[in-house]
């Protein structure tokens, strides 16, 4: 949104200098959206930040909110430089296993990553799918490119695009924070934040780079496939980086790698997403779309030949993109003492300004009081699902990636005239959906069974506490 | 001039989002504005509702002059489609800026070189050919349905979300043919990676010399369907302020620096005039109802 609002500013600038202060926002903002993530629970980029507030907000709530917003600034610059550099040197190759995605392949990959909401949901698995089809269910409302005719809409013209994802990010975490915040508003004491502590310990970043790696390279690959971006690379991130981890259970409780997983993930996939953009001028997802469009206001049309004639605009792309990871670095790390002390607001000051963000950000986004309306619609539903243990983060996930998977579905069916059996004819569709089912299952089963040792080992703590209660007896 | 008008800023409304090639035009028409009108016009973009909104708002604007808006296309599909209430009677027209024909094109390795070779297989494999197109009843999908109509030719249609997913799919492999508004194919067509196979207008296009129209090759068109984009009023806006818009706004239109920008994206601007306006979109309604017909998609509403 920061780059769409910007746009216009840029007219004046040289067009180096448009388009470098356009990649400073979009590389900012995917940084910047997760310290309101971690700090209030509500993601201020649409959608990036969703993944890191479920263990970042946790840890905020430990007091340990200058250590999230350290981490997740570590994880953000490895991510993003790591894009950065496999853009700059590999974008041409890149390009060329983007295209072979088509509709099976985005409907396989879709598939896999709503395979994460099993690693999303929390204490029941059986809840976040309900949650999450609840999700799938919303995205079928508007108007359907595939045939040409509305759905679910009512007749209402508000209602034809469908629900949009900024009204929908608000109220599933704003509003619903707001709500949870005045119901405990006088009961819970204020959570300090121990300022002091903002850096993680060296030992704890060390422990953390296996995953930042590995979910910056899934990143980069991620946001390099045309019309997957930031936010698919940060729920797939995170979901493998809980699912291959020694302590699974522990993800959602408020730790460091939870953090640093989809803020590597997510920033990296800028990176990846400018790939195709540059190479072949199909935008890797919604805000190098906006990019797109800048370069063209500007005289310049993005595609194959923008690397041969244009190298002057090319390789200062580069060096912006990796010199704002630098800068995201500096002041990320500088700012965090402030940030951290923000949790330590009085609810009963903080929690009226947040509800007037969620107001305001809900209104701007495209200037309509119904967006206003429906957000505050989804936040009563969401705090009441919240409160009956629901998990809202599937809601999310299906929302980036059920339009994905339907549309794609129905395409795959249409070229193959109605055979399924092209999703297992074409090999990264096959290995997609293998890997999908390999996922879940696994996944599903770690996660179980570490919840059994967990309730194993209360149950244990409990029998040697009643020992030691009757011993002293 | 009229007296006293504008004394405050213009807010042009774009229906659609930030940075996408309607927004574009928007802007860099009105860049100078302030040499023409006295007063800046600034673009606002109010989306959603696939442009129903913004243009909604258009036509529900205080009429006094300072609210105008860029009406589009899918203003001339609401009515017919059953959408939206919403067509071009309902505001007061200033001009149409530009309007862009379809390419059929294939990907430069493809085994067709001519339309012809396309329209001829499917009459023996009837439903083989996959058309890739940016969306069931935009502009480029019932382009090339009404083509295949009048033709007889049975086509698979596939249906993506806008242009840029459909230009993928079609040098990734996975459709073999992709209609979509030429300006769109310019860079992967000089780059070498389509080849554009027919222009769907009456006349060649100045940037893609080469490339035939459709009647030449070999499927006369004389009614094809144009992608279009143009300026609007509320209805109801007095008559003396009208004209100050109308001739500001084609003094915009005659920017050099708007006809440049223009050029370097391949579209074909056409000035009409009010009248000539309401005629063009008088005709395109006639030539869409059957052409919405043809897939099954005509609806309209009272």
């Amino acid at each position: 949104m920061g780059c769409a609002l910007l746009i216009p500013f840029t007219f004046g600038l040289p067009p180096v200098q448009g388009l470098l202060m356009l990649l400073g926002i979009f590389c900012g903002g995917i940084y910047g959206g997760s310290i309101s993530g971690i700090l209030i629970r509500t993601p201020g980029t649409p959608s990036a930040a969703a993944a890191t507030l479920l263990d970042g907000y946790p840890l905020s709530q430990k007091g340990m909110a200058g250590k999230a917003i350290g981490m997740s600034t570590i994880a953000s610059f490895c991510g993003g430089t790591t894009g950065a550099i496999i853009m700059t040197f590999l974008s041409p190759q890149i390009a060329k296993i983007g295209l072979k995605f088509g509709p099976p392949e985005f409907c396989a990959l879709a598939v896999f990553g709503l395979g994460m909401i099993i690693t999303i949901s929390g204490r029941s698995i059986l809840k976040g799918i309900i949650s999450a089809i609840f999700g799938l269910m919303i995205t079928t409302i508007g108007f359907d490119p595939l045939s040409g005719v509305p759905r679910f809409t009512f007749g209402s013209q508000n209602l034809l695009g469908g629900v949009t994802f900024v009204p929908a990010l608000i109220g599933l975490f704003g509003y619903a924070q707001v709500f949870r915040n005045i119901e405990k508003i006088l009961v819970l004491p204020p959570v300090k934040s121990k300022v002091e502590n903002i850096l993680p310990k060296f030992r704890e970043i060390r422990s953390t780079l296996k995953t930042i790696f590995k979910s910056a390279l899934m990143g980069t690959f991620i946001g390099s496939i045309p019309g997957t971006g930031c936010d698919v690379a940060a729920f797939i991130t995170y979901g493998e980086a809980k699912r291959s981890s020694k302590h699974p259970e522990k993800f959602g409780t408020g730790i460091l790698e939870g953090v640093a997983a989809p803020e590597a993930g997510n920033n990296a996939a800028t990176g990846g997403a400018m790939i195709p953009m540059l190479t072949l001028g199909i935008p890797g997802d919604a805000v190098t779309a906006v990019l797109l469009g800048a370069l063209t206001i500007h005289g310049l049309q993005p595609g194959p030949l923008l690397f041969r004639d244009h190298l002057d605009i090319i390789y200062p792309i580069f060096a912006g993109m990796i010199m704002a990871q630098f800068i995201l670095l500096i002041v990320g790390l500088s700012g965090a003492r402030v940030f951290a002390r923000l949790i330590n607001v009085d609810r009963r000051i903080l929690t009226p300004i947040i509800f007037f963000l969620c107001v305001v950000g809900s209104y701007a986004m495209r200037f309509s009081f119904f967006d206003v309306g429906l957000s505050l619609i989804i936040g009563i539903i969401a705090y009441f699902m919240e409160y009956y243990g629901y998990p809202v983060s599937p809601i999310l996930l299906a929302l980036i990636l059920g339009p994905m998977a339907e549309q794609n579905l129905r395409r795959s069916l249409i070229i193959s005239h109605g055979d399924p059996l092209i999703f297992f004819t074409r090999p990264i569709s096959t290995a997609f959906i293998t890997l999908a089912v390999i996922v879940i299952i696994t996944s599903y089963y770690r996660i179980k069974r570490a919840a059994e040792r967990e309730a194993h080992r209360i149950s244990i703590d409990r029998e040697r506490d009643e020992k030691n209660e009757e011993t002293e007896i | 001039m009229s007296a006293g008008f504008p004394a405050k800023d213009i807010i042009l409304i774009c229906p659609w989002s930030a940075g996408g090639s309607t927004d574009t035009i928007s802007r860099t028409l009105v860049k100078n504005a302030k040499k023409y009108f006295g007063v800046n016009v600034n673009v606002v973009n109010k989306t959603g509702g696939m442009g129903a909104i913004g243009m909604g708002a258009v036509a529900t604007a205080r009429p006094d002059g300072y609210t105008v808006g860029m009406i589009t296309f899918q203003l001339s599909t609401y009515r017919l489609m059953g959408l939206a209430k919403l067509s071009y009677r309902d505001f007061s027209l200033i001009q149409l800026v530009n309007q862009s024909p379809a390419a059929i094109s294939v990907a430069a390795d493809s085994k067709w070189k001519t339309l012809k070779q396309v329209m001829d297989y499917p009459k023996k494999n009837p439903g083989i050919v996959t058309v890739g197109h940016s969306g069931a009843g935009g502009a480029w999908h019932l382009a090339i349905a009404s083509i295949a109509t009048q033709n007889n030719v049975q086509f698979n249609y596939v249906p993506f979300d806008g242009a840029a997913p459909t230009r993928t799919a079609l040098i990734g492999g996975h459709i073999d043919v992709a209609t979509t508004g030429i300006d769109e194919m310019l860079q992967l067509y000089k780059a070498g990676k389509v080849w554009i196979l027919a222009v769907n207008n009456l006349v060649r296009h100045p940037l893609f010399p080469e490339v035939p129209t459709i009647e030449e090759a070999g499927f006369p068109n004389p009614h094809p369907i144009l992608d279009w984009r143009g300026l609007a009023a509320p209805k109801g806006v007095p008559k003396d302020r009208m004209e100050v818009l109308i001739k500001g706004f084609k003094k915009c239109f005659d920017d050099p620096e708007f006809r440049k920008l223009a050029k370097e994206l391949g579209l074909p601007l056409v000035y009409k005039d009010p009248k000539g306006f309401e005629e063009f979109l008088k005709g395109m309604e006639e030539t869409l109802e059957p052409a919405l017909k043809s897939v099954g998609l005509l609806k309209p509403m009272e």
